[in-house]
Parts: structure tokens; sequence; C-alpha cells
């Protein structure tokens, strides 16, 4: 039970002394104790967040033609941080439609409306954009439609629902809310396809900035009524500091990092003032120079912001200045506060090549701007009011906030430092129009513009809410909606139970299948709105079932091979992820960092290259090193033209299209995985180490072996089957000792050469077969 | 055991996957046990009953895809009025508004006529002859058995949409291939082998994309997919035992596993545990079956030199074929092969060229092969590519150099073998090979759609169709539901061409 409600909630089996701990805990409420633990485990966001990132198809690659890398990563934490957070889930759904529109908002709802960045794309050489615009909509559209109002929407695409009760300028309205976004319809094949936000790179830097943030907002509290008294005073100093200008800017070409600033004829002008954005910077060691003049009628402060890895170098007036901060290894982008004296200066940037991705980037921002032409506090944002209160120059400069607010502003410029970017949804200024395609055909517009609008069948749109996506998502959460509670808690049973309560979970209409258990999913659809969308309550409440907490044994009283009646407990093939993670987990060596680029571990030679087209920048699969080999699988790379082979062998979706429910296949391909797969042959040496070092007999290492795979000792039947499996193969490598050597080389870790290679090879195989079998594959 | 035993009767309530796991014994499929109705279930059906719609015309087929669009004018399409007409513009009448990529909508040069710098010759077939471009002379050799279609056409203009279109029915990916659908509705029988291989055969040209999802499921169970068999490390992905470890070790570890898996099998009854023990019984058969497939050694001098001392070198498109001809042998129903490099923008007589060496040697040979094993008539073999080529040249035009930009509005396929008659040629197009035309010549109008079938016309859901047909499926039956819908591979299209069956 400990492990079958552990690899529920957090895709893990429980630790060993939790196990113990938990099989030794005689209090009534043991169990319920286990669930609480396991429900505040870190690995719990991970693994709920898979689900969600097969519904919204997450993937690292752009998903069309050259299928390009993507930078969109930050989304895939924020989903984790946001199930650890227990989020409720109408805010959940609210920030990644519509965080953007929400007033002032948070970097966190911000790269939460990469959602609606999630549809695959293209930059085909003759695609017209028009046709693409249309496309883009259409998936969006879709995709709502299966995620969360369990439904396909598309066949209103072409003409009214023949079987449920939609209109086909429903589907237009619907897709008006989504006409309206900034990005261009081809994405450029660009790794930064914008509108992009700066978020942070991992999960770790997301809990430091969130923690920096509070502590923002409790230092500009602090000092509200310093700032309150010295208002007037603010507005003045601001007022002049508007007056600055800049002019002439220019960026050079790729040279080396030892290059002297480049001369004239290599340099090109750049638009968007005052500041650039642009393509990619190159990596490693090369750089681009930046260069323009700022005029300033007052000795004033104003902040640079430039992308650039740590080597990167600034100079006024040709003098060098300063490193803003102290080295940051990762850094991509930074600010630096730099002071003039009034008068024309000269700006020059040498922005060296970083490790990671990132576009390049360059703002210059004075923090006194909105308090100059609003006058408010109120109206600056929180970024803004802690500049202007570490301003050393400003009016609240000898206030004994601005010390702390100087250190600060330091430690969070150090911070954003290493942010990477990720694609977010922005509306443009002027409305799209949107009107019906005939048979859905791009070029086949017909009828009055639409209004954005919702399906009337689903009850009305809330009072008072925008007609646009904030306005979406108030309608989707509100309590008078009747689907998308249903559909959540629906799939949230599935991933309990193996099956939803509504089996075809991806279809709610009228040809889906009807509820096994038509009271239950009411009451939890409605319990689910009642405790305020709370995920950790509805499945706290679901594994402390007595249904849940039923053997999943044959029952020879019931016919009833489905489990339509819910009359034993679940058991089913674990997924693709699970298997590998398990892998890792059993023989110590997943690796806990949590966030980030995804990871490459090993995948056979070849792969990519053979599919490709030559100008894609994925065709080349490049394995990492050191411990990314064994980051969860939540991480691994997600290229979804070819997602990695043993994602894909054990049913994991390609994320080209929405997957509510993934299959569960048995197929021979599978069985040569799970024994010949390299990263499989690395984790089955090193659990055979681990068993060889912690345990001094066979059957000690064994009851080792299947209390970590299995959760218990290994039956008579199991135990007389490995021991004779060990004894076969102890003799035969102990014939051949080249053989036992050449098994244990599979993998970066090197073999533990203290360790008999014979015996260490015996068990290594031992291990896989358990590893292989069903006692470890299952959900039981 | 008693037969009122619930873990008996567990057993006879196979799940549809489990049905696959007995394919081999002629049962049928998964796709037919929807069809049948529930009694063949439990009664078992008589061995060799095929299951099918009504009686197959072919087994089994192998399709050579041609990734990147060839060009129909260089190869299959006849215009020799083009010439007069080199470097004149396309005229208005004949483009009639047709939405023309990106890439030439705004040339300098507008869309000057260019023809084909290739020589024609007439061959004989079993009807009126069948113009060949030199291009291709050893396919040329081969013309009284194809079928040459020369009105294929499609709605789709680059190449990700119109590939994803052709082998899944729906510009948008997310549905099943070609190759899914037939696995799903035929089957596999063999139980050392696949059902359903993939192969990709060396270019000089990688200039397309190939993706996942052209054999893949879309939203079937992912055991319908298409098994790839590569040049490169394991022809079949971890495919070989690690160093150290002999296929007596591995029997020893498989024996061990089904002990265990036997024990949860006693304790839970499910019996997706039994059909996983089978697998890893197939699995370990194909350790042995696919070497010994991708052995040619046993290949005669005689049928290497059918193929070419090309057929000796891992990937070629000869070798592909020559694979293709084993798998049929061995029972693999479905094999698909992936040629790239066919995208001709700029020097499209440099890159044809090339790609026509690829191929032209190993199309023919292939057919030879099958034909002396007695295996054409049961063999469906279809070669064509996403869309065509353009009349009108992309960027600089000389006699000896153009380029062609992509043209779906009509393009040449082939088939041979497999029910199809052989030796003719089907479907017209006008004197600039730029809109399909009637028998007589003259101008379709309206244009053949999807809405319509017209007669001399072969759209992508019309060739699907006929794919199935042929296999014995009729394409308005195969369904698979998802999301509330019976999806088909055609969707609400398709027109067998009966025109083209023997």
């Amino acid at each position: 039970m400990a492990r079958r409600v552990a690899l529920i909630l957090t895709g893990l089996p429980p630790d060993p002394e939790q196990l113990s701990r938990y099989l030794e805990d005689e209090r009534e409420d043991a169990y319920e104790r286990l669930v609480d633990e396991l429900l505040a485990n870190p690995r719990f966001g991970e693994h709920q967040a898979r689900y969600w990132l097969d519904a919204v198809r997450y993937g690292d690659t752009h998903g069309l033609h050259l299928d390009n890398r993507r930078g969109i990563y930050p989304y895939r934490d924020w989903v984790v941080k946001a199930f650890n957070n227990n989020l409720p889930l109408d805010d959940f759904i609210t920030w990644q439609l519509a965080g953007d529109l929400l007033p002032n908002p948070t970097l966190e709802q911000r790269v939460a409306t990469g959602f609606v960045r999630m549809n695959p794309t293209t930059s085909e050489g003759g695609a017209i954009p028009a046709e693409f615009q249309a496309k883009n909509n259409f998936d969006r559209v879709e995709n709502l439609g299966t995620v969360l109002l369990g439904m396909t929407l598309n066949c209103t695409r072409c003409h009214t629902h023949k079987y449920d009760p939609i209109q086909q300028t429903e589907y237009y309205r619907l897709m008006a809310f989504f006409n309206n976004t900034a990005e261009y319809s081809m994405d450029g094949n660009a790794y930064v396809y914008g509108p992009v936000i700066r978020a942070p790179e991992n999960q770790a830097d997301w809990n430091q900035w969130t923690a920096l943030e509070t502590e923002r907002e409790t230092l500009l509290s602090q000092a509200g009524e310093e700032i309150e008294r010295r208002l007037t005073e603010m507005q003045l100093h601001a007022e002049p500091t508007t007056h600055w200008s800049s002019e002439n800017w220019k960026i050079s070409k790729t040279v080396s990092m030892e290059s002297p600033i480049p001369p004239e004829k290599d340099w090109d002008k750049a638009g968007d003032l005052p500041g650039i954005r642009r393509g990619n910077l190159p990596g490693g060691e090369k750089a681009v120079w930046l260069s323009f003049d700022v005029s300033v009628p007052v000795d004033q402060v104003l902040w640079l912001t430039y992308s650039g890895g740590p080597d990167s170098l600034v100079f006024i007036n040709e003098i060098q200045m300063p490193l803003p901060h102290e080295r940051v290894e990762d850094q991509r982008i930074t600010s630096v506060e730099l002071a003039f004296s009034e008068g024309s200066h000269q700006i020059q940037v040498k922005m060296a090549g970083t490790m990671t991705l990132t576009a390049v980037e360059a703002r210059l921002d004075n923090a006194w701007q909105t308090m100059a032409s609003e006058g408010m506090w109120e109206a600056c944002t929180s970024k803004e009011r802690l500049l202007m209160l570490a301003d050393a120059r400003g009016p609240l400069g000898h206030v004994v906030f601005q010390n702390p607010a100087h250190d600060l502003v330091d430690r969070i410029t150090r911070k954003i430092s290493t942010f990477t970017t990720s694609l977010v949804a922005k509306d443009r200024s002027t409305p799209r129009t949107t009107q019906l395609l005939r048979r859905g055909e791009y070029n086949l517009p017909t009828g009055d513009p639409l209004q954005p609008g919702i399906l009337k069948v689903m009850g009305a749109f809330p009072k008072g809410a925008p007609r646009n996506r904030l306005g979406l998502a108030r309608w989707l959460t509100s309590r008078e909606h009747p689907l998308v509670s249903r559909v959540l808690i629906n799939r949230i049973w599935q991933r309990t139970f193996g099956e939803g309560l509504v089996r075809s979970s991806e279809n709610f209409g009228l040809q889906g299948t009807q509820p096994t258990h038509p009271g239950l999913i009411d009451w939890l659809a409605v319990e689910l709105q009642d405790s305020h969308w709370d995920l950790k309550h509805m499945l706290r409440l679901m594994v402390t079932s007595r249904t849940f907490r039923q053997q999943s044994n044959w029952r020879q009283d019931i016919n009833d091979p489905p489990n339509l009646l819910l009359a034993r407990g679940p058991s089913y093939r674990l997924d693709a992820e699970v298997l590998r993670d398990l892998s890792l987990w059993a023989s110590g060596q997943l690796d806990p960092h949590m966030g980030g680029e995804g990871v490459k571990p090993y995948q056979p030679s070849g792969m990519w290259l053979a599919m490709a087209h030559p100008g894609s920048n994925t065709k080349r699969y490049v394995k990492d090193e050191g411990r990314r080999l064994y980051r969860r699988s939540l991480y691994v790379y997600w290229k979804r033209t070819s997602p990695h082979p043993m994602m894909s062998l054990f049913d994991a979706p390609s994320r080209e299209t929405s997957c509510v429910r993934r299959s569960r296949t048995n197929t021979s391909l599978q069985s040569l995985g799970l024994f010949n797969e390299t990263q499989r042959l690395e984790m089955s040496r090193l659990l055979a180490e681990r068993l060889i070092r912690e345990q001094p007999n066979d059957e000690e290492r064994l009851n080792l072996l299947f209390g970590l795979l299995a959760g218990r000792n290994p039956t008579d039947n199991e135990k007389t089957a490995c021991e004779g499996l060990l004894d076969k193969l102890r003799k035969r490598y102990a014939t051949a000792e080249e053989d036992a050597l050449a098994l244990l080389s599979y993998g970066d870790t090197l073999r533990n050469t203290k360790l008999n290679p014979v015996e260490h090879a015996a068990w290594s195989q031992v291990a896989i077969t358990v590893l292989a079998s069903d006692v470890a594959i299952l959900l039981y | 055991m008693k037969d009122n035993h619930p873990i008996r009767e567990s057993e006879l309530m196979m799940t549809r996957r489990q049905l696959f796991g007995r394919m081999a014994l002629g049962l049928g499929t998964a796709a037919m046990a929807d069809l049948l109705g529930p009694s063949l279930l439990s009664a078992g059906a008589p061995s060799g009953q095929t299951g099918t719609h009504h009686t197959p015309k072919a087994k089994r087929v192998i399709y050579l895809f041609m990734s990147g669009g060839p060009s129909h004018h260089d190869l299959w399409d006849y215009k020799p009025k083009m010439t007069e007409m080199f470097g004149e513009q396309l005229p208005d009448h004949i483009r009639d508004g047709q939405r023309v990529t990106g890439m030439t909508a705004n040339q300098k040069n507008g869309l000057p006529v260019a023809p084909s710098k290739y020589k024609f010759t007439q061959h004989q077939n079993n009807d009126r002859g069948v113009w060949i471009s030199e291009l291709l002379p050893h396919t040329a050799s081969v013309a009284k058995e194809l079928c040459v279609v020369h009105s294929t056409f499609t709605e789709a203009i680059n190449h990700d949409p119109a590939i994803t279109f052709i082998q899944t029915g729906s510009q948008i990916p997310g549905r099943p291939s070609l190759g899914a659908w037939l696995s799903y509705g035929l089957g596999n029988l063999n139980e050392n082998l696949p059902g359903y291989v993939v192969m990709h055969a060396h270019t000089s040209f990688p200039e397309q994309s190939l993706f996942n999802r052209l054999w893949g499921t879309g939203f079937m169970p992912s055991d319908h997919q298409g098994i790839l068999l590569r040049s490169q490390g394991d022809p079949v992905l971890y495919l070989s035992n690690p160093k150290g470890v002999s296929s007596q070790d591995r029997r020893a570890q498989l024996d061990t596993l089904a002990a265990i898996n036997q024990g949860q099998h006693k304790q839970f009854a499910d019996p997706e545990i039994l059909s996983r023990i089978r697998q890893h019984e197939m699995a370990y058969r194909m350790q042995s079956s696919v070497p010994e497939l991708m052995d040619l050694s046993q290949e005669s001098p005689e049928t290497i030199e059918l193929y070419g001392q090309e057929a000796r070198k891992p990937g070629s498109f000869a070798a592909c074929c020559l694979n293709a001809r084993r798998l049929a042998e061995r029972g693999v129903r479905n094999i698909q092969i992936f040629h790239r490099g066919w995208d001709a923008h700029g020097s499209l007589p440099r890159e044809h060229e090339s790609q026509c060496k690829d191929i032209d040697r190993g199309c023919a040979a292939l057919i030879k092969d099958l034909k002396r094993h007695g295996m054409l008539d049961e063999t469906l073999v279809i070669w064509g590519g996403e869309f065509g080529r353009t009349a009108y040249c992309q960027g600089g035009l000389t006699r000896e150099n153009y380029g062609r930009d992509h043209h779906p509005r009509c393009f040449t396929t082939w088939m041979a073998g497999g029910g199809v008659k052989a030796g003719i040629t089907y479907g017209r197009t006008d004197e600039y090979g730029y809109n399909i035309t009637d028998a007589d010549g003259n101008t379709l109008i309206p244009q053949p759609s999807t809405d319509k079938w017209t007669p001399g016309t072969m759209h992508i859901h019309d060739l699907n169709a006929t794919i199935l047909h042929l296999l014995g499926i009729d394409h308005k039956r195969l369904t698979y539901r998802y999301q509330g819908r019976d999806f088909r591979l055609t969707d609400v299209h398709g027109h067998v061409l009966h025109d083209l069956i023997a």
C-alpha cells in the first residue's frame, strides 16, 4: 500500500527509511501521515506536472518542419512549482490562460501564459502566414476543448457539431479570444520567439526569486510612511530625469572574445529604441559589441540591462566600468547602474557569448519615469519602487531604507543575471478581426466579424468580465460552469485509479462513455469547487478512501475484468518516465536537481540525424555529461518530431497534440529496451553494487532488491528463480571474466573496481531482470 | 481448471491488445473483431480466415515514399509543347488564381515556363505505352508492370502539412498514419518480426525532415507504430544484447522473468501479464530473426546484380528494397521506405539525377525480384511523393539548370502488383503539366476536389482508399473511435479507383 500510494502521488516508491518508519508506526492514522508526507514531497509536483504537460502538449522544440529549439522550460518548472505549492486549480487555469491580463501580474503569472504558446509552430519556406495564423488558433481552441471541456471541438471548425450542441459560429467566437495574441504566426525557427519574458532557470532559482520578491514587498511596505512623507520631493526629483535621450544604437557582427572593437563596416543599425532584441548570442568564446550614445540634461542615474556571459564589459566614453556584481558563472543577462553627468556620453558593451542559449537584448531604463508621468507611487511597478528607494542620489538617498534597498537590488540583479527566456502570451493593442472560416479554410472568411464569445450550452459569460482571455478564464472557472471541474476531477481520478470515472476522459460529449459512478463524479466535482479547487485535498480524499485501499488482487466473487465496479484496487503498467526514474532511484543515482533546460541522457546514435532537416538545430543529439544524465525523466529533452525512444516505446505521446490518456501497450520492443538500453544497464550495475555493499549475503541482498522494487521480500518462488539465475551467471562469468568486465563497462560512471567483477556482473543481470519484471513495472 | 473459473474467464475476455498477440493464428485483427461481432472472439476462427471486409487482392504493401515532391515534369509527365514555351510566362488562365508558395509568389522573373531538359521515350506497356524520362532507365524496363497515375493531387503546398496529409489523412498532426491503420486493420502474420517496418534510405540531399508521426499512431494505441529498421547501430532499437551477455544468458534471464511474472499473474490474474510474457518471448526470437533478415550473404550473386552493388551498402535505397523483399517473404505485411531529397527548388537537374540514381535500379529490381519469387501478384508496390513540382521555374532559368517549386494540383504516382492493372496509365494533365484535364485534354470545370470524385483523378484520399481496398479493407468501415468520433484514414472523403484494379 505504501508503494502504491507513493507511486501514485510522487511517481517513486517510498524511501526504505520512510517505509520502515511507516511500517513501525502503530498510530491509527499512520497511513494518513504517510500520505501527508508524500503530498509535501517536492517529487509530488514533478510527478503531477507530467500529466498536465501531456495534456497541454509541452515540448522543447517548435514541432513542425525544422523542429528547432524553443525556449519555454520555465513554464514546465512553473507547473511543478504550482502543484507543489498547491496553487488552487482555478488560479492555475486563470494564470495560464490570462496571467498577463491580471492587474500588475507577477512573474509567475506571466510565465504561466506559456500555456497559450504551446501550439506547434512552423517557419517553413513557402508557408503562408495567414494559413498558420488560422492553424495555430485552431490548435489552441481544440486543445482547450480537450483539456478543460473534455470534448472535441475539431468538428465545429468546419461544420456545426453533429452530436453535441455546438455551432460553428461558436467555435470561431472561442477562437477570437486567441486571435489577438501578439506573436507572429511564423516562429522564424527561433529559440526566442517573442513575446518572451526573462524567468528563473531552475526550481531553486524560482524559490530564491520568490523569496527575494517577498523581501522586496516587505521592505517597501516598511518604507511606506517614509515614502508618503517625501512624495512631493520625489515628484520634483522625477521630472527632470525624464529628459534624457539615446541614439545611434548599433550592434556588431560576431567577433572573437579577444577581438578589439570591430571596425565601422562591421556594425548594423539596431531598432526598437531605447533598446534592442534580436537573434541569439553566440556561444562560448565569441562576443558581439553594442554601442549607443546617451545625453542627459542633469546628473542622473540610468539602468542598463544587457545580455551576455560573465566576461561581458561595459565602457563609458571608452573607460571600462567595474563589474556590476560578483561573477555569476551562468550569467546570461545583467543590469548595471550608470551614473551620468550632464552632457553626452558614448556607451559600448562587449556582450560575451554564453554557455547556454540566450537572446541578444539590451535596454536603457529610468526608474523615475513612471513617477514623473503619473506622479503616484501606486502607479509604479515594484521594480521601479525598489530602484527609487535604492537610488543614493534621489530624495530617498538618505533614509534608513536606502542601504538595505541597495543591497536587495544587488542581490536581485545577481539572481536575474542567470534568468533564461520563456515564451509568453501578450495581446496586441489593435485586435485582429475574426470571421467564420468556411470549411475551416483560412482563405474563406465569411460573414460579419465575430466578437469573442463562449459556448452557450455551457452557461453564460460572467457579468462584468472582460471580453478577453481573462473573461474566458472567469467563465471556465465560474461555479456555474458545468464541465471544467468534472473534467479535471475525472483526470485526477484517472491518474489515481488508472481509469477515469468517465473512462473516455478525452470526451464528455454525447459520444463519450457514461460515468461508471455518476453520483460520485458529481460529488467530487462539487467538492473540488467547495474546497477552493484544492488538488492536494482531493487527492488526499481519494488515496485515503476505502476504494483506493482495497487489494488489487483478482476477486473470485465478482466477474468484472475491466474493474468497472471498482471492487478491487488499481493495477496497471507504470508510465515510461516512472520506469526510468525507478531504475535511477533504486540504484541511488537519481539526481534531485529540479528544473532547467531539458537533459539528454543516452540515446542510440543517429536517431535525430536520420530524420532531421540539415538546417535544423536539433539534427544532432549531443548526450549530456555528468549528473544531468541521471536527472528525473520529467526533464528529458522533448523533441516533438522524435522524442526519446525509451519514452515513445512505453507510450509517451509525441506532444504534438494533446494527450489526456496514454495507451498502455505491451510490445516486444519494450522487452528489448528493458534489458539492453544503456541507462538501464548502468543503473542495474549500480543497483547491484548497492546490494553487494549494503547487504552481507544472497538472501539479504534479494530482500533489499525486492524491498526497493516491490516494497516486500521475495516470495519463495521468486527467491528460487533468482537464486537459480544467480547461480548460473556466477558459474558462467567465473569462466569468462572478460564478459563480466564488458558488461560492467556500460554507462559513463566507472565500475567499482573493489568489487569482484564476477559477482558484480551476476548481480547486475539479476537486478536488470527484476527491474524488467512485473513486480517492478506494475502498480498494484 | 474449471471452465467457469474467474481467471479462466478473464483470459477468455481478451482485450483488444491481447487479440493482437494472437493474430498469428489468423484470427483477424482488433479492428475486425469489432466489425465481425464478438462471436468470433470466444469461438475462435478457423485458421486462415483473413477477416477482411472483402477478398483482398494484395496481402501486403511496400510503399516507396519519395519525400520532398519528385518532379513529374522531369520523370513521368511528358510535355513536349513546353519546350517551345521556354522562358515565357505561365499563362494566367493556366494558373487560374492558384495559390503559389511564399517562395515564388513575388519572384522577380515571374513564373517562367521551364521545360524538362531530359529526353523522354515511349515504352511499351499493356495499353498505349507510357512516356518515361531518361532519368529512370531501369524503372522503364518494368513499364509493363506499372500502373502510372498522372492525376494524383492534394491541397497542401508545403512539406510538413503535405507529407502529414498523405501519410495520415490530415494536414495537422495527431492522426494515425496509413501504416498504423494497416497494422490496426491487418494485424501481424509473423511471430518473429514486427508487422509494420519502416526504413530510411540514404540520400545525398537530406533536405526534408521526417517526423515520427508519419509512421506513428496518433490517438491509436502505440503498438501500431512503425518499427524503424535502421542501417546504423542495432537494426531494431536495443536489439543486441550488451557485450558480455550471450543468448543463453538472456534465455536464463527470461525464464527467471517468466517465473516471477507467472507469480504476479497468479495473484492479479491480469491478462496483460500473460501478454507481456509472450512479448518477451517474441523479443527473444527477434534477436535471431532480425540479424538473419539483415544478413544478405544468403542472397545469390544474381540477386545482388539485379539490385546493383549498392545493395551491399547498408541504408542505400537498393539495400532497403532488397530488405523489403526479404521482409515480405517473411510475412511482414506493411513495409515503407522513405527516401528524402526530392525538394528541388534550385538545381533540379543535379539533385534529381543523383536522386534517380539512388532509387531507379532498386525500384525495378524490387518488382522483378518479387515477380520471379511469385510474390508480385500479392504485393502492392507504391511509388510517389507528397506533391509534384511546378511547370514554372524557381530562381534562374537556363536550358541546363532550373528549379521548381511545390505543386499540389497534379503529380505522378505509380503502383505495381497487388491487384492493380499492370501496364496502364491513368489520368491526364494539360500541356503545362499544371492542371488535371479530362481524357480529351479539356480543363476540368470545376477543378477536382474532395467534395465529389471526378473520373480520371486521384486525390490522395482516393489513393489511400484504393490502397486499403486492395488489401481487403473498406476505407469507410475501418474506423477508430476517439473523442466520440469514428475516425477514418480518409476522413469523410475517398473514392476507390476501381478503374485501376485488375
